[in-house]
């Protein structure tokens, strides 16, 4: 398994730091790609941080009331070895769906 | 269950002396990594770069492995900087190495595209054919992973509109092996669109014989219109033509592989059989290949025709990000009523 860092990011206009208000995961949880991780505070706003991308989540970074600065590890994921740098998500072949149904009279000269 | 863990990869077995027949059960990302091996294995003078191309094995796994097992000399990372990757392809060509650069996504092909239509599409013609540049360009192509602005093109009209540039994307594990080692085995430059919302897809690769590997493949025979895709839109028209079938209509999917030069036989070919012919594609509208698509089909079959051919596209916005592109892309009902289209149009 691979772990990959998600620093905390610039959360606007050059912000420089956050304050942890309330995780809303736990190292060994699984979270999908935009799930809410945290809630944060900026000098601006509250707002809650979504996942960048899909994995365990490993080990968090921040107690609530703890301030983080920009660009130091906020959340470590865990992903397998060969997913690691993925980029987007995966595909699936879902059933296709539709709504629109053919209707033709084929004259078939 | 998240989405990314349905990527995990199966080692490909590459004990092909054990086995008999030569098909394997292979995702497009096994693959193109193949390909690329045996290619470096059989020709010393191809090199493989690109950004996280060597240490990481790439963003989405196609050189991994490749680096530790052919060396840091001939598969290597670059700087974030595709005028510098191509431009390199231009001297490392004249040099007479066989560049097998990728540009990490379709997007960031643009910062490039000095050196791809001003360089590499010109040189062998400004040389007199003394500097062929026998590059293929591994372009992760079009939408479909959700992924940011950029992360996902479709550029083939643009590439396909530059002389000297030849053009090609598979749709389907087996030929994105025999079309990767074919493309560069050739002297001529070969953008190589790599549709990448179909990395993860299995396919059987029958890796001792790629059949014919020019121009379009019939993916599915049917007898009342034609459905003309590639890249990413087969996988989709295939499954608008089992849908079509619902309601009694056989459709014919025609994979147009090769953009530049574009198939014209196998489109008069199958529409003239079927005289209805629809074009998907998710790049924008205007001045998309459907355009040229539909011209040669009705140079071909003008007289035979029972409809103008229809275009199904992306719309003429900029490709969006990955939580709109559902809108944007091409899907299953937008492609039916195109149909719907074709086959209510009367004549008078």
């Amino acid at each position: 398994m691979a772990e990959i860092s998600f620093p905390l990011p610039d959360l606007g206009e050059g912000l420089i730091e956050a304050t942890v208000l309330d995780w809303l995961v736990s190292p060994g949880d699984h979270v999908e790609r935009n799930q809410p991780l945290v809630e944060l505070e900026t000098s601006k706003s509250a707002l809650e941080l979504p996942s960048p991308q899909a994995g365990k989540v490993i080990r968090i970074h921040g107690a609530p009331g703890d301030t983080i600065n920009v660009g130091e590890p906020l959340v470590v994921f865990e992903v397998p070895d060969n997913t690691a740098g993925i980029v987007g998500t995966v595909p699936k072949d879902d059933v296709p769906k539709r709504r629109v149904r053919l209707s033709a009279v084929l004259d078939e000269d | 269950m998240s989405e990314s863990t349905t990527a995990t990869l199966e080692t490909a077995t590459r004990n092909e002396a054990t086995t008999k027949t030569q098909s394997t059960r292979l995702s497009m990302q096994q693959a193109l990594n193949r390909a690329l091996d045996e290619i470096l294995s059989a020709d010393p003078r191809t090199v493989v770069f690109g950004e996280d191309c060597g240490q990481l094995g790439g963003v989405f796994r196609i050189t991994d492995g490749l680096q530790a097992k052919h060396g840091e000399s001939r598969v290597f990372d670059t700087p974030l900087a595709e005028s510098g990757i191509l431009g390199m392809s231009v001297g490392l060509a004249m040099a007479g190495f066989h560049p097998i650069p990728e540009v990490q996504f379709d997007g960031f092909a643009y910062p490039a595209i000095n050196q791809i239509v001003c360089q590499i599409a010109r040189m062998n013609y400004r040389s007199r054919g003394k500097l062929p540049m026998p590059i293929t360009l591994r372009v992760p192509s079009f939408g479909g992973i959700r992924a940011p602005e950029h992360h996902g093109e479709s550029l083939e009209a643009l590439f396909a509109h530059v002389p000297g540039l030849k053009v090609v994307s598979p749709s389907d594990p087996h030929d994105a092996y025999h079309l990767l080692k074919y493309a560069a085995s050739r002297p001529d430059p070969v953008i190589f669109m790599e549709p990448k919302s179909r990395y993860w897809q299995k396919g059987d690769v029958d890796t001792s014989d790629g059949g014919t590997l020019t121009g379009a493949r019939i993916v599915r025979p049917g007898r009342h219109l034609t459905l003309v895709a590639w890249g990413a839109m087969v996988a989709r028209c295939m499954q608008v033509a089992e849908l079509a079938a619902e309601d009694g209509i056989d459709v014919e999917v025609l994979d147009l592989r090769w953009l530049k030069p574009i198939d014209a036989q196998a489109l008069a070919t199958s529409v003239g059989k079927t005289r209805r012919a629809v074009v998907v594609h998710e790049a924008p509208l205007t001045s998309g290949l459907g355009a040229e698509v539909a011209q040669l089909i009705t140079q071909s079959c003008f007289d035979t025709l029972k409809a103008p051919v229809e275009r199904v596209t992306g719309f003429d916005v900029p490709y969006p990000s990955g939580d709109l592109e559902d809108e944007y892309i091409p899907n299953i009902d937008r492609i039916l009523l195109g149909i719907q289209r074709v086959l209510e149009y009367r004549r008078g």
